[in-house]
C-alpha cells in the first residue's frame, strides 16, 4: 500500500508544475537576415552588482537552448571565453559599453584571440532569480511503524533578466531583452510531500532564448 | 598581455605560500571558520607572472641584504596583509564573499627596497540549491584569486611608487647579468608561456 501511494505521489510530481507569468520585451536592430554563418557567439554574465550574481546555471541554460533550436549556431562556453581572454572579461575589466569593444581590440593578442575564436556576438545578462516569499509549515517525522510528512509550503520566485547584444563588426549594440517571470510553488503533504513547482528561471531562459533565436536564426 | 622586458624574482614567504585564515565562532549558534588560500595562492601567481614578465625566477631562500641576486632586475614579494569572509548568515544578503588585501615589496637584487604597495581583490558568488556553505566560500574564494590575478595585471604599470623606477628601468634598457646566484632552483624557474592575454 505504502509503495502505491510513493508510486502514485512521483507520478503526480512528474506530471505537475505550478504556473508562471512572463513578459518580454525586445529592442533588436541589424538582425542578420541570413543567419550568422560561420561566426560564433558568446553569452556571458554580469556580475558587477553588490548583492547578487547573474546566475553562471542561467547563462548555460541560454546557450543549450539556442544550440537546441539551431545547432548551427555556435555558442562559445563563458568559463572556457573568459579563461581564454584572462584577465580582460573578469568583473573588474569587463567591457562595460559597446564603445569598450575598440579600446579592448587594440590589445594585439585579444583581437587575434578574438579573430580566431570567430566571436561575432556578444551577449550580455545581468539580472537574477529570487525567492521574494514563502509561507506554510512541512513536518516530517519517522516511528516504528515508518516516516511520512504533513502540512503544507508555498513560495514565490521572481525572475528579471536584461540582455544586451554587442556585435564587434559594428562596434556597437545592436539589441535589448528584457524579461521578468514569476511563479508561486506549492509542497502540499500527506505522508509523502508532493512539489508543484513554478519554473521560474527555466522560463525566463526559454524567453531569452526564443528571441535570441529570432536574431540570430535564419530558420526563425 | 605583452611582456615586460623584466626578469623578476619572486620569493613567497611561508606566511604567504601556507596562508590560512581562522575565525573563531562567536557564539554557540555560530562556527568557525578556517580559509586556507596558501596553495591556491602560490598557483596564481606562478601561472599570472610569467604571463607579465619575460622571465620569472623563483627564489628558494629569502632575499638577504648585502646578498646581491644576479640576473634578476628585481625582487618581488607578495604579502595577504588581511582577509574578510561573509556568508549570507552574516549579512543577510544571499551571496557569499571574500575579501583580501595584499601588499607587495619590490626589491632590487641586492634586497634594497624599490618600491611598495598594496592592492585589493574580491570576490562573491550567490546561493545556490544544495550548495553547502563551505563550497560557496570556496566558489568566492577562486573569484577573488582571478579578481587578484586581474587587478595585478590590468594596474601593475599604473602603480605609483613604481612608475618611476618602471621607466627608468625600461629606458636605460640594460638587460639583467647572467643568472649564476645559487639561490634560484633552476627547476622551478617559472618560464612558462602561458598567462594572460592582451
Amino acid at each position: 500500500m505504502r509503495c502505491l501511494v510513493i508510486i502514485a505521489a512521483a507520478f503526480i510530481t512528474a506530471s505537475l508544475s505550478a504556473c508562471v507569468t512572463s513578459t518580454v520585451d525586445e529592442a533588436l536592430f541589424n538582425s542578420p537576415s541570413k543567419g550568422i554563418g560561420d561566426a560564433t557567439v558568446v553569452i556571458l554574465g554580469r556580475r558587477h552588482a553588490s548583492d547578487y550574481e547573474t546566475e553562471p546555471g542561467f547563462i548555460d541554460c541560454v546557450g543549450k537552448h539556442i544550440t537546441a533550436h539551431d545547432p548551427s549556431i555556435e555558442v562559445i562556453d563563458e568559463l572556457s571565453f573568459i579563461n581564454e581572454l584572462y584577465p580582460w572579461f573578469e568583473p573588474r575589466t569587463a567591457p562595460l559599453h559597446p564603445q569598450d569593444i575598440e579600446l579592448l581590440l587594440q590589445k594585439k593578442l585579444v583581437a587575434q584571440k578574438l579573430q580566431a575564436l570567430g566571436t561575432r556576438y556578444m551577449i550580455w545578462i545581468d539580472g537574477s532569480t529570487v525567492r521574494s516569499d514563502s509561507a506554510g509549515s512541512l513536518a516530517c517525522g519517522v516511528g516504528p511503524g515508518g516516516a511520512g510528512c504533513f502540512g503544507f509550503g508555498t513560495w514565490d520566485d521572481d525572475s528579471s533578466y536584461e540582455v544586451t547584444i554587442w556585435d564587434f563588426n559594428r562596434r556597437a549594440e545592436v539589441g535589448r531583452i528584457n524579461t521578468t517571470a514569476s511563479g508561486q510553488s506549492y509542497m502540499p503533504a500527506v505522508i509523502v510531500p508532493i512539489p508543484i513547482i513554478a519554473p521560474v528561471q527555466v522560463t525566463a531562459c526559454d524567453s531569452v532564448g526564443e528571441q535570441l533565436l529570432q536574431f540570430l536564426s535564419s530558420e526563425y | 598581455m605583452q611582456k615586460l622586458p623584466l626578469n623578476i624574482a619572486l620569493w613567497y614567504d611561508e606566511a604567504f605560500s601556507q596562508h590560512e585564515f581562522f575565525d573563531q565562532a562567536k557564539g554557540r549558534s555560530g562556527s568557525s571558520w578556517i580559509v586556507k588560500t596558501g596553495e591556491a595562492q602560490v598557483d596564481l601567481w606562478n601561472t599570472l607572472l610569467p604571463g607579465m614578465f619575460q622571465q620569472v625566477r623563483l627564489l628558494t631562500e629569502a632575499p638577504q641584504k648585502g646578498s646581491t641576486i644576479a640576473g634578476v632586475d628585481a625582487i618581488l614579494v607578495p604579502h595577504i596583509e588581511e582577509l574578510q569572509y561573509a556568508i549570507p548568515a552574516h549579512t543577510q544578503i544571499k551571496v557569499y564573499e571574500i575579501w583580501l588585501r595584499y601588499r607587495f615589496e619590490l626589491l632590487s637584487p641586492s634586497g634594497a627596497p624599490l618600491a611598495e604597495w598594496s592592492m585589493t581583490a574580491y570576490g562573491k558568488t550567490p546561493t545556490a540549491f544544495l550548495q553547502s556553505d563551505e563550497e560557496a566560500v570556496n566558489l568566492a574564494a577562486v573569484v577573488a584569486l582571478r579578481d587578484a590575478g586581474a587587478n595585478f595585471a590590468s594596474q601593475f604599470r599604473r602603480v605609483a611608487p613604481l612608475q618611476s623606477w618602471l621607466a627608468n628601468h625600461l629606458q636605460q634598457g640594460t638587460g639583467p647579468q647572467q643568472l649564476s646566484s645559487q639561490n634560484i632552483h633552476s627547476e622551478t624557474a617559472l618560464q612558462t608561456q602561458r598567462g594572460v592575454a592582451q
